[in-house]
């Protein structure tokens, strides 16, 4: 199809725009995190979307190595809440996708856990805080408030919906035959599970379970309130950095935010083709 | 392209009924019975009693400071949760609108090739996949009084701008709302463009050579083959903006006062400066209650348009 020239024009103009919103949040923390104190606030012409005088000095002060006469040292580096997030949203991750893919596969081929679609839907529709007492009272009456295997459990449940229906729409797209031959040749069904389906659904899995890590990685509010100290994540940290003496640390968060931002832009583009599937519950493919 | 949910695939009716099939759906079993039911019915009594963790006893002896259903009465009463409940209709009212016109515009424009779409296209789904307390942090440094917003506008003016964004009470709310439409204006995008490039081009190339303006087009042809697209990514977001939370918080922590108070804000408020429990726990059950009616609802009339879809 011919397009007209003004059609054109409208669209680079349309898409450049679009572009130029997009990346103005990014640009700005990105720049702000390398860049010195001097530069932190951007009122008369101070208006620089690149620093002047860059600095890694951000980075340095937020592990402990280096503080300024303007600066506090800080009380507790960003090392361990790098850690914190890292293990919870491993582990969460690993939860949500053993379960999850297991209760995919018994529901698509075995018609078993007849509730488990919709109920886990329900799960997703719920917000976290509006059933978020009970979970407290039981996390402090079991010793797992501020744990990372405390945190790792709910976020284990509340990305279990995405594992299992993403899981399911890839069973169910399986074709059947090749277990159903493999079957006949006399392996018992565990066996065509573990030796047949699951080394064919390695992408799927792979795809899933990036998706998975994404989503808990960006949790702030569970962490919020399941942790106090020893386990915060990174946005928890991030939040509750401030110094006595400059209020805001611009460039220090800045910079936390960038380290806690990469993993997962990266990861999303690399599993985009299932974005579609994974965000929409496999309601829709592409 | 369009899938409804999949149906049970035949070997569950051919297969002599598998144990393996019970076991392996127990674990998620377990799960929801430990975090849907049983705190469900712990909820339930936690919002007849007048228990907060200060009460000095245990949650198992709520039924002590039993007192009916006031935390209910309380809760109707309570113009601080009808005003945050107001506050998330405007802010769903607003963004989810504008995000859907915004990404189905740029999905339309995408449905043609051109050179660099490829890279346009995930560079555009980057706040997507931005964390959003990170997002959050980002406006939060955009809209400072001494930010680059009102950098930029003060340069574009030549007057020395500087709109309090994130403190004055009226426009708060409207900060909060543009780092979500930043956000989630991809995801939009995303799901809209899965859905366009579904419909059969040769239709709409049949069309033009017919004669049919772009709206009849659209209208005729590209609507009804992705209006079930568009009622999933329309439910997603509505469903994630009754919960915004993070973003928010970090922008504005539901201040200034309550003028970005949202239903999230008002329970963890509530929970964790004035350590209301039982309230909260009555509060997030009517919430709970009242969503359930809502997605029963649109359950109800959700497969009259999945068939127009088809």
């Amino acid at each position: 199809m011919q397009l007209s020239l003004s059609f054109r024009v409208f669209r680079f103009l349309a898409i450049g725009l679009a572009l130029v919103f997009t990346l103005i949040p990014v640009l700005w923390m990105m720049s702000m995190a390398f860049k010195p104190i001097p530069e932190w606030s951007a009122s008369g012409d101070n208006l620089t979307w690149w620093p002047k005088d860059p600095t890694l000095d951000n980075f340095r002060y937020i592990f402990g190595a280096s503080s300024s006469e303007l600066l506090s040292t800080l009380e507790r580096t960003a090392g361990r809440p790098i850690l914190a997030s890292l293990l919870a949203a491993t582990i969460g991750t690993l939860i949500a996708m053993v379960v999850g893919s297991s209760a995919a596969y018994g529901v698509s081929r075995y018609g078993s856990g007849k509730n488990l679609p919709l109920a886990l839907i329900q799960l997703r529709l719920f917000p976290p805080l509006a059933v978020m007492i009970p979970v407290m009272v039981m996390w402090t009456f079991l010793g797992l408030t501020d744990t990372w295997y405390g945190l790792s459990l709910v976020y284990g449940i509340v990305t279990l919906p995405f594992a299992f229906w993403l899981m399911k729409t890839y069973f169910d797209d399986m074709p059947i035959e090749i277990e159903e031959a493999a079957l006949v040749e006399g392996c018992s069904r565990f066996r065509v599970l573990t030796r047949v389906t699951l080394p064919m659904m390695r992408g799927p899995l792979a795809s899933s379970a990036l998706l998975v890590f994404i989503l808990n990685w960006s949790d702030y509010l569970i962490a919020l309130m399941l942790t106090t100290r020893d386990w915060v994540t990174i946005p928890v940290y991030m939040a509750s950095l401030s110094s006595s003496m400059t209020g805001q640390l611009y460039g220090a968060k800045a910079a936390l935010g960038l380290i806690a931002a990469v993993p997962p832009v990266i990861m999303g583009i690399l599993i985009q083709k299932h974005l579609v599937r994974g965000l929409t519950f496999g309601a829709l493919k592409q | 392209m369009t899938h409804s949910s999949p149906q049970t695939s035949n070997a569950a009716k051919d297969a002599p009924k598998s144990r393996l099939g019970l076991w392996l759906t127990l674990p998620a079993q377990l799960l929801i019975l430990f975090v849907a039911v049983f705190p469900l019915l712990m909820q339930l009594y936690l919002s007849f009693s007048d228990w907060t963790p200060l009460a000095g006893r245990s949650w198992t002896r709520a039924h002590e400071l039993w007192i009916g259903f006031w935390n209910y009465s309380d809760l109707f009463a309570d113009p601080r949760f009808w005003g945050a409940l107001w506050r998330t209709m405007i802010v769903i009212g607003i963004a989810v609108p504008v995000e859907f016109l915004l990404g189905l515009g740029l999905a339309t424009l995408f449905m043609q090739d051109f050179r660099g779409k490829k890279v346009l296209y995930s560079t555009l789904l980057v706040p997507m996949m931005i964390v959003p307390a990170v997002a959050g942090y980002m406006f939060f440094l955009l809209f400072q009084s001494d930010g680059p917003i009102n950098g930029l506008l003060s340069a574009l003016t030549g007057l020395d701008v500087s709109i309090r964004w994130l403190t004055d009470p009226d426009l708060a709310i409207f900060a909060v709302m543009i780092a979500d439409i930043w956000q989630w204006t991809p995801l939009m995008f995303l799901i809209l463009l899965a859905g366009l490039l579904g419909v059969p081009r040769e239709q709409l190339t049949a069309a033009t050579l017919l004669g049919a303006s772009p709206w009849q087009r659209f209208r005729t042809i590209v609507l009804p083959k992705i209006k079930v697209i568009i009622v999933i990514a329309l439910a997603i977001r509505v469903i994630e903006v009754f919960k915004i939370f993070d973003t928010l918080f970090i922008m504005t922590a539901g201040g200034p006062g309550t003028a970005t108070e949202t239903i999230s804000v008002f329970f963890y408020k509530i929970m964790t400066l004035e350590l209301a429990w039982s309230y909260v726990a009555a509060a997030g059950l009517v919430i709970l209650i009242a969503l359930s009616i809502l997605a029963v609802a649109a359950m109800y009339f959700l497969p009259k348009s999945k068939e127009a879809g088809k």
